[in-house]
């Protein structure tokens, strides 16, 4: 998942939660928002897999240091 | 923290220090320094080049605002203004070059709006290391274009010209400047002054937060190794939020209500009150806590010089400005009163009642100048020494149309919604510069021009020629050219060698401008651009924007071939100026090779002459001579209706020079016009009689384009050829399909 | 007859729309609010192109959710024209007005050019005076204008005969050169059942006036003259 720098602004995530959410939903406090990619790989586990995801992500620039944070995880999403 | 570690954090020199501590006459606090550190950074305060930037000629009949002012405006007749600035993001380009050049695009609309005029169009100049070779230019290029684009686009202020320029010294310190044409109302003007003791500070649009800190002082130093690292140095673009800013103030400019604008920008608060204080001779009180903060644990420093964006400053009357307010909430633009003006002449900040920072606004807005040193110009480079000419020309001039420095911008200005505000007449790529329709039924034209290798060979002539350029280039579309604003971009001004740079390019701009009657309404500096790994600094690289007004939609003139059954002439006299030209580039020329001189006198007169041609009805088109010379000017005017020609040099004006050096030099003062055979006669009188070399050269049509000098065949091509070679260059160099 | 032309937070065209509609000297246009109740009583109303609320989460989400959505679905309903132009094009597919979705470019970035479209359907207050199978040059400029509908939703809309404009190359031919975007069977334009909701991605209002047009063309403004029979 690669969103804004936590210090950075989010100025897309804090529209979508002003201008659209709030007002139906006032339980939502924030929205952030971020692209996540789906990587599949061939590992050995799970923290060798971990690693060769970052290793992607910052040898070919997939985000940008200077601008954002990336997070990597592993598992499922709930639909 | 101790003193010394306190002070080594920030950017002030030893001098500045030390004046400082003189005049206050006691030890500034912490947020004093922080303070003055924002505000006497380089990109703020100018102290390496105001000395210099003062000879420069300012003042004209129709200028209302000269430099030193957000942005420069002109009398445009009818009761309207039109504003010009230009602005560069080049560090926080080369960080992050999708945010950097967006939120340049930011910076400069503000300035447009903060002076109370409509933004209406954009220019970027830009200049990148070579994507044919290089995966980071590449990289930076992509997204420095898309940046610009979803920025711009998303505001509805459409980006009508450019340049680009590719060159090796850019790699590592790419170059993003963008510039503003704005229009208004002579009585909606706006300065940034605050000027009644007892008016309220307002801070309206984006909260404050740690972005872009030390972003002025990031400039005004060169690149850290670690440049990933830079935590708080970019900025995050918001465009929504500009869009409503702008909507929302051009709206409450109509109330009268808004007595002083600032937007907040390099420098921050620091900057932006202690300007207007400054410039209203009056002083200014905040109270920090009234500031909307994004980030709970920021500092008083650190909110005195955060670089948040989408920030502007309103000055309004106590009691007069419900109705701006009210405007603001309309459109859910976030705002607050942070504080008064005064008459005690001082920047007073509070946090929570207790003074942190207490200095008079002159002394911060007039940061003590610095000497620099010039070092000597090296022995004379110019020698005008000739390259043999290629036995085949047409495949060099192919070669030379593929050249990513000249052919086809289409990859660029297709991703620029440039026709939004139906105002662009003429569009990108349709002729030599943008022309825009004005609300005064005028029409204005606007063209950007840089040439860093010539500059790097001669700064004097180089950084004149870029005036010069840009001059023609508005001539070529039947405008008068009437104010002139230039950037100037160099290394480290510590060094001598490019302080004397930056000196000559100060004086032949100055010179130039001077002798062809063109004033300098505003401008903007950019040092320390360097290679950070090489330590080499970057090409000199001055660029100058050049407005001019065309009175009658009739005198619109387009660049290229209409009919198959024109004439052609050239106009203007060939000198063998190769220096820093695209052809010895292209042949890797080692030599050296005179710039091409900017005669400001001849100038006059040729651009004179050309506008007589266009007012008398009888240039059909009008392509100015640039980059590759008048062999590139003719091959481009073909392509779009693809109608060739057939060209016969022998009468060309020139001095004695190969067949290569005629088809490629890139002497000023040249264009080439196609005619009506009946007006051929008459064009050639006019000419003659101002004194302007001119010859026949040709005649229009078929499908290919032939060039003989004295019957020998220099060039046999079909038009479908040379319009291939030119779509083809930058789509090439990223990989993809032209 | 009196045209509402709604300016959301984020609008970029409306004044470019007001200006075009007022040169046809027979159309009354008035910018209006998106929050304003006024919007029920216009004869007609337009959505003109822009960003409206950043394209933020995608082109037109959020101000589909505006409060003006549902006076709009009121006014169609009763048969009153809606024209939504590019970004106005997109809310109304948000808003469920129109069918589809518009999803990113397939070359990936925005372009802006002008290119020939082809009338296929002259029953919309937009084109009842144009002819079947007329080519208009008329420009475009967006990021997302790539049409999308699921195989059976546009086999309903062929046969219903809702597309309005259809992308052609320059010899007025369907073909993949003349699809600037990669739209569902170069389509431009649709409209509703009633056939008078129409949105389309080209933006006719840079079209009205020849001297803006590369090539002088002025098939936007015929576009607007069409609206302008209806009030007669």
């Amino acid at each position: 998942m690669i969103s804004n720098k936590k210090a950075a602004r989010d100025p897309e995530g804090d529209v979508i939660h002003r201008d659209l959410v709030k007002s139906h939903f006032p339980q939502a406090k924030s929205v952030r928002v971020g692209k996540l990619l789906r990587f599949n790989v061939e590992a050995s586990d799970s923290l060798e897999a971990r690693d060769l995801v970052r290793r992607m992500c910052d040898e070919l620039r997939i985000y940008n240091p200077a601008a954002h944070d990336c997070q990597i995880g592993m598992g499922r999403l709930i639909g | 923290m101790t003193e010394s570690a306190q002070l080594a954090v920030l950017g002030l020199t030893a001098e500045e220090v030390e004046y400082a501590r003189r005049f206050l006459r006691r030890e500034p606090t912490e947020v004093e320094w922080a303070i003055m550190d924002a505000e006497w950074s380089e990109h703020c305060s100018y102290k390496s080049s105001k000395r210099l930037l003062r000879s420069l000629p300012t003042t004209g009949k129709n200028v209302l605002v000269g430099p030193g002012y957000d942005a420069g405006v002109i009398d445009i007749g009818g009761g309207f203004v039109a504003s010009m600035h230009i602005e560069s993001h080049n560090h926080p380009s080369a960080v992050d070059p999708y945010g950097g050049s967006a939120t340049g695009i930011g910076g400069v609309l503000r300035d447009i709006l903060s002076i109370g005029t409509r933004p209406i169009a954009l220019v970027d100049v830009l200049r990148f290391g070579n994507i044919t070779e290089s995966a980071h230019s590449q990289w930076l290029f992509r997204n420095v274009v898309r940046g610009i684009a979803d920025y711009g686009n998303c505001v509805g202020v459409p980006t009508v010209a450019g340049e680009v320029e590719f060159d090796e010294s850019f790699e590592r310190n790419c170059l993003v400047d963008v510039a503003c044409l704005g229009v208004g109302r002579k009585k909606d003007l706006i300065l940034a002054e605050a000027k009644e003791s007892g008016d309220i500070i307002v801070i309206a649009g984006g909260s404050t937060g740690r972005d872009g800190i030390r972003g002025a002082t990031f400039a005004s130093r060169n690149l850290a190794k670690n440049a990933d690292s830079e935590r708080s140095s970019v900025q995050v673009p918001d465009p929504f939020m500009k869009k409503l800013l702008l909507d929302s103030i051009l709206e409450a400019l109509e109330t009268g209500e808004i007595k002083g604008m600032k937007d907040l920008g390099g420098g921050g608060l620091s900057s932006a009150l202690s300007e207007i204080a400054s410039k209203g001779g009056t002083g200014i009180e905040i109270e920090l806590r009234l500031l909307s903060l994004r980030e709970p644990d920021i500092t008083p420093a650190e909110m005195m010089i955060s670089e948040s964006q989408e920030r502007m400053l309103l000055v309004l009357d106590e009691v007069k400005c419900k109705r701006t307010l009210k405007i603001l909430r309309k459109y859910e633009v976030p705002y607050a009163t942070i504080g008064k003006v005064t008459d005690d002449g001082l920047l007073t900040v509070k946090n929570g009642g207790e003074v942190v920072a207490s200095l008079p606004a002159g002394f911060l807005a007039e940061a003590p100048l610095v000497d620099r040193r010039e070092g000597t110009l090296p022995a004379k480079c110019g020698v005008a020494v000739e390259a043999h000419a290629p036995r085949d020309l047409s495949r060099t001039l192919l070669d030379m149309l593929s050249s990513i420095n000249i052919g086809s911008r289409r990859w660029i200005y297709e991703q620029y919604d440039h026709e939004v505000g139906i105002r662009t007449v003429l569009k990108p790529g349709r002729a030599d510069s943008a022309v825009l329709r004005l609300p005064n039924g005028k029409f204005m034209s606007v063209k950007a021009d840089g040439n860093s290798r010539a500059t790097g060979l001669d700064p004097y002539n180089g950084a004149a020629g870029c005036v010069a350029e840009a001059c023609r280039n508005v001539v070529a579309v039947g405008a008068e050219p009437i104010a002139v604003i230039d950037h100037l971009q160099f290394g480290d001004p510590g060094d001598p060698a490019v302080y004397r740079d930056f000196a000559e390019a100060v004086r032949g701009i100055g010179d130039y401008c001077r002798g062809i009657g063109l004033p300098i309404v505003g401008g903007k500096v950019s040092f320390y651009n360097q290679d950070e790994l090489t330590i080499k600094p970057i090409k000199p690289s001055p660029v100058a924007l050049v407005a001019g007004l065309i009175e009658s939609r009739e005198h619109i003139t387009g660049q290229n071939l209409k009919s198959d059954e024109d004439e052609i002439l050239l106009i203007g006299k060939t000198r063998l100026e190769l220096g820093g030209s695209e052809y010895y580039d292209r042949i890797r020329w080692g030599g050296p090779g005179k710039v091409p001189v900017a005669d400001p006198e001849t100038d006059r007169r040729t651009n004179l002459a050309i506008l007589g041609l266009i007012k008398g009805g009888l240039a059909r088109s009008v392509h100015d001579c640039s980059k590759g010379g008048l062999g590139v000017a003719i091959a481009e005017i073909c392509i779009p209706a693809r109608i060739g020609a057939r060209i016969e040099l022998k009468n060309a004006p020139r001095e004695a020079m190969n067949a290569a050096s005629l088809l490629f030099a890139e002497t000023h003062g040249r264009f080439v016009v196609s005619v009506r055979p009946e007006a051929a006669k008459d064009a050639r009188k006019l000419l003659d009689r101002a004194k302007v070399p001119n010859a026949w050269v040709g005649t229009t049509g078929g499908p290919t384009l032939v060039m003989s000098l004295g019957g020998k065949r220099l060039v046999r091509l079909d038009v479908e050829e040379i319009a291939k070679a030119w779509e083809s260059g930058i789509p090439h160099a990223l990989g993809e399909a032209a | 007859m009196n045209i509402g032309v709604i300016r959301f937070p984020g609008s970029n065209c409306d004044l470019d729309v007001v200006s075009a509609l007022s040169a046809t000297k027979c159309l009354a246009p008035k910018l209006v609010w998106h929050e304003s109740p006024d919007i029920e009583n216009f004869d007609a109303v337009v959505l003109p192109g822009g960003f409206s609320f950043g394209d933020y989460l995608r082109a037109g989400a959020i101000a589909a959710r505006s409060p003006s959505i549902a006076r709009i679905k009121r006014l169609a309903e009763r048969g009153t024209p809606v024209l939504g132009i590019c970004n106005g094009f997109q809310i109304l597919v948000e808003a469920g007005l129109l069918p589809g979705s518009l999803l990113r470019n397939s070359g990936l970035k925005f372009v802006c050019r002008w290119v020939t479209v082809k009338v296929e359907n002259t029953h919309t207050p937009l084109t009842r005076s144009l002819k079947m199978g007329q080519l208009l040059r008329l420009p475009i400029a967006h990021n997302e204008g790539r049409l999308f509908l699921p195989d059976e939703e546009l086999a309903s809309l062929r046969k219903q005969r809702r597309v309005v404009l259809r992308y052609v190359d320059d010899s007025g031919k369907l073909s993949a050169s003349g699809n600037p975007n990669g739209s569902r069977e170069s389509i431009a334009g649709i409209c509703n059942e009633d056939g008078n909701v129409v949105g389309m991605m080209p933006h006719p209002e840079r079209a009205a006036d020849p001297i803006i047009s590369p090539d002088g063309s002025t098939d936007g403004m015929a576009i607007f003259r069409s609206l302008a029979t209806l009030s007669l």
